[in-house]
C-alpha cells in the first residue's frame, strides 16, 4: 500500500490551562492584587469589611453575608505545619519537581496548601514553624508568582 | 414520592482494557438488557451517564448522546451527562432515581464509564490533578494521593489510628476481590506486610493502599416499582438516599480526619429510608484509599470517632462481623472506573439480595445495604440506601 503522510506535530507548547497556575492579571481575574501583592513579597488575602470573615482563597463576594464591600489585609509570613507529605504522583509540567514536598500550612486560622521548599521529609513535623517563600513562575510568555513555604530559619 | 427499583443490571470486566471509551458503553449496556425481560433500549425513556472527565481521558464531551446511539436508546423524556467526580455514577443513579420518584420518568437506564488507560500516563495522573481545585491547591502538587495521605497523617495524629491498621482494610478487601473474575486484581491476595512494604506513592500511603488507574463500564436499569415484575422477579429498591457538601478548597473542609459531611449524609439517608446504622447489614464504601474506609466507619456510625482503625482490626467489617464492607473487592481490589464504580457498588448489592454472588462472599440474610461515594477532596459525600424487598 501507498498511503500519503499526514503529518502531527510530535512536540507543542505545553497549553496554557494545563500548567497548573493560575491566570494572574487584571484581564484574567478580579483578584489580581493577590499576585501584584506577592510580588512584592505579601501574602494577602480579602477580608469582609460587613461581617468581618477572613477568606481563603480571596473573593469578589463574601460567601458568610454575601456583601462584596471586601477589603485586602496582609497575612503573617509566617505559619505552623498542620499537615505534610512527599509524593511521587507529580502532574504534567512538574515533573522536574519530584519527589515533591506539599504540605498544609495553618496561618492566622487559614488551613493554606502549599508546595514546601528547602526541607527533607524527615525534618518535616506538625507543629513546626514555617515562613513563607515567594517564586517567580517562567514560562517564556507571561510573568507570574506563587507562594511556597519552608521551615522557619 | 413513588418507589423505585433495579431491575436489572450489567458490569464489564474492570482493570487495564483493551477497550474504548465507547466500548466499555456498549460492553455493559448490553449485558444490562441481557438481564432483564420484556425490555427494548426503545423503551428507555430517560437516560443518565456517570463520566467523570471523558474531555481529559477520551478527548469527548456531549457523551450522553454519543452513549445513547451505541445503545440504540432514543429518550424521549430526560438525557444527562452527570459528573461529580469520583461519584459520578452515583450522581447519574440519584438522577434517575429523583426523576422516576417524581413521576417525571417511568423507565431510566444509568450508564456508568471511565476509559482512565490512556498512552501517556503522566497525562492520566494530570487529569487527577485538577479535581481539586486547580488553581489554588492542585498547583500545589495536591492530587488524590497527597491529599489523602494528609487525612491518614491527621487522623493517626488526632485518633492514633496505625499504619498496620490501614494495611488491614486492603487485605480484607484484596481477599474479598482476589475471587471476583470482575476485578482489576483478580487472583492475588495480599498480607499486611506487603501493603506496608510496598511502592511508597504518598507516605504514609503505599501502592496497595491506593485505588488504581481503571478501565471499566456498569449500567442498571431503574423502573418505577409497579411496573418491576414486567421485567425481573426478583427486583431491590431504593430505599432513600443522602448527600451533603462542604467546603471544596482544603481550607473550607471541616478537617482532615473528620469528614461531617459524610455525617450528615449518612443522618439524612438513615432518616429517608427510617433506618438506623445498626440496621444495615452490607455497605459498600468509598474506600479510595485504605484510610478512606477508616474515617466512612466513623462518620457511617458503624463505630465511634476515632476507632475505625478497631473496628478493621477487630473484624468487625468483615463476614460475621457488624456490617460486612466491600463484599467486591472494595475500589482497592476492583479498581476505581470514576463514572463506573458507584454502580458497580450498587450492583454488588443487586446480586447479593438477589443470592446471584459466590458463597465466599455472601453475606446470608442481609435485607438492607448502603452504598457511599465521596469525591474531590472528601467535600461532597453521596450515599443511598438500597434494600431487598
Ligand atoms: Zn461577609
Amino acid at each position: 500500500m501507498e498511503y500519503r503522510t499526514v503529518k502531527i506535530p510530535d512536540k507543542i507548547n505545553l497549553p496554557t490551562m494545563l500548567d497548573f497556575y493560575p491566570l494572574q492579571t487584571e484581564k484574567w481575574t478580579r483578584v489580581s492584587r493577590f499576585f501584584e501583592n506577592l510580588k512584592e513579597g505579601k501574602l494577602t488575602t480579602t477580608q469582609c469589611k460587613a461581617c468581618g470573615k477572613l477568606h481563603w482563597q480571596p473573593r469578589i463576594v463574601c460567601p458568610e453575608c454575601m456583601s462584596d464591600d471586601l477589603e485586602w489585609v496582609e497575612l503573617p509570613k509566617e505559619g505552623k505545619l498542620h499537615a505534610f507529605v512527599e509524593s511521587i504522583v507529580v502532574p504534567l509540567g512538574m515533573e522536574q519537581e519530584m519527589p515533591m514536598l506539599v504540605g498544609v500550612v495553618d496561618v492566622s486560622g487559614l488551613l493554606i496548601s502549599t508546595k514546601i521548599d528547602d526541607a527533607k521529609l524527615e525534618d518535616l513535623e506538625i507543629g513546626m514553624d514555617m515562613e513563607l517563600k515567594v517564586v517567580r513562575v517562567e514560562d517564556g510568555k507571561q510573568e507570574r508568582y506563587w507562594y511556597r513555604f519552608r521551615p522557619k530559619k | 414520592m413513588r418507589r423505585v427499583a433495579v431491575v436489572g443490571v450489567g458490569h464489564t470486566k474492570f482493570g487495564k482494557r483493551d477497550a474504548g471509551w465507547r466500548d466499555l458503553v456498549q460492553e455493559a449496556g448490553k449485558l444490562a438488557f441481557d438481564n432483564v425481560d420484556n425490555l427494548e433500549p426503545k423503551d428507555i425513556e430517560s437516560f443518565f451517564v456517570g463520566a467523570a472527565q471523558p474531555e481529559r481521558f477520551a478527548f469527548l464531551t456531549h457523551v450522553a448522546p454519543l452513549a445513547a446511539e451505541m445503545l440504540g436508546i432514543t429518550p424521549r423524556k430526560i438525557i444527562a451527562r452527570t459528573e461529580l467526580a469520583c461519584a459520578s455514577g452515583q450522581a447519574a443513579i440519584r438522577y434517575a432515581y429523583a426523576a422516576i420518584a417524581a413521576g417525571l420518568t417511568d423507565i431510566a437506564m444509568v450508564v456508568g464509564v471511565e476509559k482512565m488507560f490512556m498512552p501517556d500516563m503522566l497525562e492520566a495522573q494530570s487529569n487527577m490533578t485538577c479535581v481539586l481545585d486547580r488553581e489554588w491547591d492542585g498547583v500545589n502538587g495536591l492530587s488524590a494521593p497527597p491529599f489523602f495521605a494528609m487525612c491518614a497523617q491527621r487522623h493517626m495524629y488526632e485518633y492514633g489510628t496505625t499504619r498496620e491498621q490501614m494495611a488491614m482494610v486492603r487485605v480484607k478487601n484484596q481477599k474479598f476481590a482476589s475471587k471476583n473474575e470482575l476485578a482489576q486484581f483478580y487472583g492475588k491476595e495480599f498480607t499486611v506486610d506487603q501493603v506496608v512494604n510496598s511502592k511508597p506513592v504518598s507516605m504514609p500511603l503505599c501502592l496497595l493502599d491506593c485505588s488504581g488507574i481503571t478501565d471499566g463500564g456498569a449500567a442498571m436499569i431503574l423502573v418505577e416499582a409497579s411496573l418491576a415484575r414486567q421485567f425481573t422477579d426478583t427486583p431491590i429498591y431504593i430505599l432513600g438516599t443522602g448527600q451533603a457538601s462542604i467546603g471544596n478548597l482544603i481550607n473550607g473542609l471541616p478537617g482532615l480526619a473528620n469528614w461531617d459531611a459524610c455525617r450528615i449524609a449518612a443522618e439524612e439517608a438513615y432518616r429517608s429510608a427510617r433506618i438506623t446504622p445498626d440496621d444495615v447489614d452490607i455497605a459498600e464504601t468509598h474506600d479510595c484509599f485504605t484510610i478512606s474506609e477508616i474515617i466512612e466507619y466513623e462518620e457511617l456510625g458503624f463505630c465511634k470517632k476515632g476507632e475505625g482503625g478497631k473496628f478493621v482490626e477487630e473484624g468487625q467489617s468483615d463476614i460475621g462481623g457488624k456490617v460486612v464492607v466491600n463484599t467486591r473487592g472494595g475500589l482497592l481490589g476492583m479498581g476505581h472506573p470514576l463514572g463506573a464504580t458507584a454502580l458497580s457498588q450498587a450492583i454488588e448489592l443487586f446480586w447479593q439480595f438477589r443470592g446471584e454472588v459466590p458463597k465466599y462472599r455472601y453475606v446470608d440474610g442481609a435485607e438492607i445495604g448502603i452504598t457511599h461515594n465521596l469525591s474531590g477532596s472528601a467535600s461532597v459525600h453521596s450515599i443511598m440506601i438500597y434494600g431487598r424487598g
